[in-house]
């Protein structure tokens, strides 16, 4: 499907100041607009699969 | 066959959006599977996520996969009626083209501590299970579905497993998300072929496929076995695209395929290179095995009949079974001491059948269960 140049744009800019975002981790995260102090090592979600 | 969209989960993860965006830049992601349940510790989500959400959810291409709800939790928990809340929210501010959730209930003090475990194939289970489903559905007014499950105690179980989500899911003519990593777990742990497996699956129930990658353990319960875990961080295995190509023109009703992994597999160039070419690789497949001039299927996984929710189906036995059984695995140093724990529960001699239990599986439910439990 085709997006918009200007979402994949944001997208871009999202992910490269928000490099802490994960889906569901178990420790606290930090607000998306906060600037992040250091890159979480996070797990992942445990029922997307039975890990 | 209809046309059969090619899809990531796609969930507010640098690492998964990264490794989404060349797909993304280039057209090829046709819809998007959405952990809709799974932000509950972001407080604010950014403007851009919502604007993508919105992107496919216009286009009726986004899909909810819930995580938490706890489908078979024999006591009917404040969480379970939270979460209805806000899948109900959920689904008014996004239009999904169906909701789905997960087999099994979670284990652990609460809703986001805690695995999701199998449970005894019962008509107490079987009524409770209903009960949810019809649930999900008021609260979104959407086709529903279940995803098959990666993880079994038995052999026994693992044969019962299609047809008792058929059963389940009848009253809300819902659909089964038949995830084929899941199934490949269940062919290499048990030895089961599959051809004797599918066979075993209403396949005109399926409506999505899932396929990812996983890992293989050792087992000290049993030496001469390794395990195939569902863990979701590794490429998908060509055994995984075999199955894939084996079971589309099985499955008439088939909407979406869905690439799974987890960010935390995808944190180097090479792995985002490995998730590209695997995206690939599955949408050739899909292109193979369905006509891409058509139109997708319709809906029509929508209850036939009205259905009543007035009362909430429970079971405390079931549920102090299910408290029991979580405290054994999370706190058992290994597996002689769970097996002890075990025999001397109330699970013992039980539709819980744990005398039939694989020893490599029990080792598994345990590592699973404390994987989780922090």
């Amino acid at each position: 499907m085709k997006l918009s140049k200007s979402l994949i744009s944001a997208i871009l800019i999202g992910i490269a100041i928000q490099t802490t975002l994960v889906s569901c981790g178990k420790d606290e995260q930090p607000k998306p607009q906060e600037k992040p102090k250091q890159t979480q090592a996070l797990d992942g979600c445990p029922a997307c699969g039975m890990g | 066959m209809p046309k059969v969209l090619s899809a990531v989960a796609c969930n507010l993860d640098a690492n998964i959006l990264a490794a989404c965006l060349p797909l993304m830049e280039e057209s090829r992601i046709e819809a998007i599977e959405w952990s809709f349940d799974a932000l509950y510790k972001v407080k604010e989500v950014p403007a851009w996520f919502q604007e993508l959400l919105t992107a496919f959810s216009d286009e009726n291409r986004l899909i909810g996969h819930g995580v938490f709800f706890s489908l078979f939790s024999g006591k009917w928990l404040p969480e379970q009626e939270n979460w209805l809340k806000h899948l109900s929210q959920t689904a008014n501010a996004f239009q999904f083209d169906h909701i789905t959730e997960h087999f099994g209930f979670m284990t652990g003090k609460d809703f986001h501590h805690g695995a999701p475990l199998n449970i005894p194939y019962t008509a107490t289970t079987l009524n409770i299970g209903r009960d949810r489903l019809k649930r999900i559905y008021e609260a979104c007014k959407r086709p529903v579905g279940l995803e098959n499950l990666a993880f079994s105690y038995s052999l026994d179980e693992v044969k019962r497993h299609g047809a008792f989500l058929e059963q389940l899911l009848e009253p809300v003519n819902g659909f089964i998300i038949l995830d084929l990593h899941n199934l490949y777990c269940q062919l290499r742990n048990f030895d089961v072929t599959f051809e004797e497996m599918i066979a075993l699956y209403p396949l005109d129930r399926v409506r999505e496929i899932h396929i990812s990658g996983g890992s293989w353990e050792d087992s000290v319960a049993t030496p001469s076995r390794t395990i195939r875990r569902d863990t979701h961080d590794d490429a998908v295995p060509a055994e995984v695209f075999q199955l894939l190509e084996m079971t589309i023109p099985r499955c008439p009703q088939l909407k979406y395929v869905v690439m799974e992994q987890l960010g935390n597999g995808l944190e180097t160039a090479e792995s985002k290179q490995y998730f590209y070419n695997d995206f690939l690789r599955m949408q050739e497949i899909i292109q193979q095995h369905s006509d891409q001039t058509a139109s997708p299927v319709t809906d029509h996984f929508l209850p036939l009949l009205s259905f009543s929710t007035d009362t909430i189906v429970e079971d405390m036995t079931l549920y102090q079974q299910q408290l029991e059984l979580s405290a054994i695995f999370e706190s058992a140093a290994s597996y002689d001491e769970a097996i002890q724990a075990l025999s001397a529960s109330s699970l013992a001699n039980s539709d819980w059948r744990i005398e039939q239990w694989e020893p490599h599986m029990i080792e598994t439910a345990i590592k699973i269960s404390q994987k989780w439990m922090k």
